[in-house]
């Protein structure tokens, strides 16, 4: 980790040198349930472009918006350019030069181009209320000019392509940086996720021209990303900065480790509990297509076994498993249980064949959080507490049946009755996994089970899934958390690009090395 | 009125006690108050009035309870009952009380079978379809009317919604509390009922669990077009006539009724059992201004800023990501 310094420190009898653009010492912020971050601190030196690296839940997204104002740190202090500012709202970082180019675009699509630069700031031009547009088109094309993005200042903004947008939202930040005015800090989320790699080079190449005049932090998934655009990187594990270091010294297998690199604990994913898989063909699916998600792409799922799906965001990995679930269509190729194919993109006859679906998006596809306990368990399991004459639900069967499974999930929660919202990820990601098992499904596809779930959470789930398998049950799980899927599956399907790309084996005495994944997934 | 109808409160999805309670203490302040300047209020003579007066309402909140539970919102209610009284009306003489229920029941399923389907089916949003379907029906309710009241000769009908068979309430009052019981049960302890509210709660979650949604999505709108009609036939009963304006002020006392109960816009949290309480508050606050003179236009005036004040209490608003 590198020296943090505050105020202005002097070489002794040298020049005074430049204060960092942004310093972050041991910042901390906890939500009820997790530690988002813990003891961060780093440095941003002046114009440098600094990569921020880490999983999903690693932190980084709190860290930003705790730079940007958005989110108050509970410990901590930010110095920006030397001084110790006091953030917890947005205005103060902005009125610092800094400034967010969001993932999902903050602009707004129904106004030209210029309107958008100085969105909140108008007072400059307004003369008696009204405002002067000849001169706002006339500063925001100078600002334009000046970083050499060609667009123009009245185009509506709705019609730009998403690349251009992007570069109308770092144009903002330097507008706005202008008026304080100060060096602007500008931080890129994710910006190159719905950029071709074309228009990703092409952001790149204007960045390395703009660092003279600004300096940035990069969150990005794509590792190529830092590699193309960063000086320097920042890696987070679990809230923690696990280190900062030069991108030349380092390559992607060596920063993906670093990511990722937590110790394996074979007592952690009940590696001794792992079985050999049965003969028997539980599910398969063949020929899988989907235009640019899935090409052909064909598995079999045994008994007893847990089958992992490895690759990196945007591989086809989370698709395939809505599609194995029937939660999505594929355009080509079926999935079959036993001799019966499966209706394509129907979940009620892939329930019907048994398969329960654990999906990534907890809260949206998985839990609703105005229902209980009880009805978010049994929405699938009602014809098991219908009873009586008009075959009405019955209340006390229906909390019987949901208290039981909270029981032997050990879910916490005072009672079957209380709203899921009010559960923590963990707690409610446990309903889903009842809500599959009461109806006794023996087939589950889980895509990324332990997102965002505190170690002791993901602890259950493990074992649950360990159990599921012993009792001859399938398992298949999507994730992105490398050493979850080596400590679990029996075998890794590696997808590179929509295709099969290695199968690993991953027998419980001879686990791969996260290196031999990671290679299949690049 | 009677007490709260049937079934298990108990295991609904309600989280915040506050929007059950409110509509309660509501409702005692708005007796106690008008109680006070006009004893007269507080008599059963005027409950029953009360009770006249809302059964109708009753019956469009319902069905709008069933709309606004799934997420989405049925603006075509007053207009239906409208016209579904006037065909009930054209139609009583010569097919009895029980063909022209039919009648009114089977338009008005029909009508909700076409918003259903609009909106499953073209993706249009259910506002602007029902907020179409609105100028639709009341456009061919005053073709039909040519804006006159609709007579008829039979008397069956008028005595049997106006005539008190039970403990002597008017059977109109019967007929809506009976609606509200077996709503309730629907919504708690049937298939259909756990539906709806997921539905609302998470559609995708619904789905991913095997509810058929665009099924259960049309079935809300045909249920709640159904009971429109059955309203539409309760109205030309209670009236003795078909009215082409009897509708009018039906969509807006009904959608404040839903909302007031507690039944938010966003879907999922609610039920009929909540509008019953949304229902009483607005028939009381109607009926004690009535009592104690306030004209009309003030009584207009109160109503809205008592429905702007109540629903701010009540609504939940970690449902919405913005208010707009």
């Amino acid at each position: 980790m590198s020296q943090v310094t505050a105020g202005r420190p002097e070489i002794p009898g040298g020049q005074p040198v430049q204060p960092p653009a942004l310093e972050l010492r041991d910042i901390s912020k906890s939500y009820p349930g997790t530690r988002a971050l813990s003891g961060v601190s780093f440095t941003l030196r002046r114009n440098q472009m600094l990569g921020l690296v880490g999983e999903n839940g690693a932190g980084k997204s709190t860290l930003l918006s705790i730079i940007n104002g958005t989110v108050r740190p509970d410990t901590g202090t930010i110095a920006i350019n030397g001084e110790a500012v006091g953030f917890g709202h947005p205005t103060e970082a902005a009125r610092r030069g800094v400034a967010t180019v969001f993932q999902e675009q903050g602009l707004i699509p129904t106004i030209p181009v210029f309107e958008n630069i100085f969105l909140g700031r108008e007072e400059k031009f307004s003369v008696a209320g009204a405002l002067r547009r000849r001169a706002m088109i006339a500063e925001a094309r100078a600002v334009l000019d000046e970083l050499e993005i060609d667009v123009s200042p009245t185009a509506l903004t709705g019609t730009l392509s998403f690349g251009q947008r992007q570069l109308v939202e770092i144009a903002k930040a330097f507008a706005l940086a202008r008026v304080y005015p100060v060096e602007p800090i500008i931080l890129l989320d994710e910006p190159t996720s719905a950029l071709s790699d074309h228009e990703a080079a092409k952001l790149f190449d204007g960045i390395k021209r703009w660092r003279a005049r600004a300096s940035f932090v990069l969150v990005s998934h794509r590792l190529a990303d830092v590699f193309a655009a960063c000086d320097e990187l920042v890696a987070l594990k679990d809230g923690q900065v696990v280190d900062q270091r030069p991108v030349d010294s380092i390559d992607e297998t060596g920063l993906h480790e670093l990511i990722v690199g937590r110790q394996r604990n074979a007592e952690y994913y009940r590696e001794a509990s792992q079985r050999e898989p049965g003969e028997r063909i539980v599910l398969s699916a063949r020929n899988i297509s989907k235009p640019g998600h899935l090409r052909g792409v064909s598995l079999d799922l045994r008994e007893g076994e847990i089958l992992g799906v490895a690759g990196v965001l945007g591989s086809g990995k989370s698709t395939l498993a809505k599609i194995v679930a029937g939660a999505e269509a594929p355009s080509e190729g079926e999935v079959s249980v036993g001799d019966n194919t499966l209706r394509r993109g129907s979940r009620r006859d892939a329930i019907r064949h048994g398969i329960g679906f654990v999906p990534a998006e907890r809260s949206i596809a998985g839990i609703i959080g105005t229902d209980t306990i009880d009805w978010n368990l049994t929405l699938p399991n009602l014809k098991q507490i219908g009873l009586g004459l008009l075959g009405l639900i019955s209340p006390s069967r229906s909390r019987a049946l949901t208290a039981e499974w909270i029981r032997r999930l050990r879910v916490r929660a005072p009672g079957p009755n209380v709203a899921c919202r009010t559960l923590s990820g963990g707690n409610q990601q446990k309903v889903v996994f009842a809500k599959w098992l009461a109806r006794g499904v023996n087939i589950l596809v889980l895509d990324d089970p332990g997102r965002g779930l505190d170690v002791g959470a993901k602890e259950d789930i493990y074992a649950l899934m360990r159990d599921i398998a012993e009792k001859g049950g399938a398992v298949l799980l999507v994730s992105d958390n490398l050493p979850e899927l080596i400590g679990l599956s029996n075998r890794i399907m590696v997808l590179r690009n929509g295709q099969v790309s290695a199968m690993i084996d991953a027998p419980k005495h001879a686990k791969p090395r996260e290196v031999d994944v990671v290679s299949a997934m690049l | 009125m009677a007490a709260q109808p049937a079934s298990a409160a108990k295991a609904t999805p309600d989280i915040d006690l506050r929007t059950i309670i409110l509509p309660i203490v509501a409702i005692v302040v708005l007796i106690a108050y008008f109680t006070w300047v006009n004893p007269l209020f507080f008599s059963s003579a005027n409950a029953l009035n009360i009770g006249r007066q809302s059964s109708v309402l009753l019956m469009v909140a319902l069905a709008g309870t069933i709309v606004i539970l799934i997420g989405s919102i049925d603006l075509s209610v007053g207009a239906l009952v409208t016209l579904t009284g006037i065909l009930v009306a054209l139609s009583v003489d010569r097919f009895g009380v029980l063909g022209a229920t039919l009648v009114g029941v089977g338009v008005g399923g029909f009508v909700g079978l076409v918003n259903g389907l609009l909106v499953t089916q073209l993706k249009v949003p259910s506002f602007l379809v029902t907020l179409g379907m609105l100028s639709v029906l009341s456009g061919v309710a005053n073709q039909i009317s040519q804006g006159q009241s609709i007579l008829f000769m039979d008397s069956t009908l008028p005595d049997l919604v106006n005539g008190s068979y039970v403990l002597g309430v008017p059977n109109v009052i019967w007929f809506a509390l009976l609606s509200t019981a077996i709503l309730t049960i629907v919504a708690f302890r049937t298939k259909l009922g756990r539906y709806l509210y997921a539905l609302g709660g998470g559609e995708i979650v619904a789905s991913h669990a095997g509810v058929p949604v665009t099924f259960y999505k049309v079935l809300a709108f045909v249920l709640s077009g159904a009971i429109c009609g059955l309203a539409g036939v309760m109205l030309t009963g209670q009236v003795g006539a078909g009215t082409p304006t009897a509708g009018s002020s039906l969509l807006l006392n009904s959608i404040a009724a839903v909302v007031m109960g507690g039944t938010a816009l966003s879907g999922g949290i609610g039920g009929p059992h909540r509008t019953f309480l949304g229902v009483l508050v607005i028939a009381i606050l109607t009926n004690g201004m009535d009592v104690t003179e306030v004209n009309s236009f003030t009584q207009d005036i109160v109503k809205g800023f008592v429905i702007i004040l109540a629903v701010s209490l009540t609504i939940d608003r970690s449902k919405y990501a913005f208010i707009k």
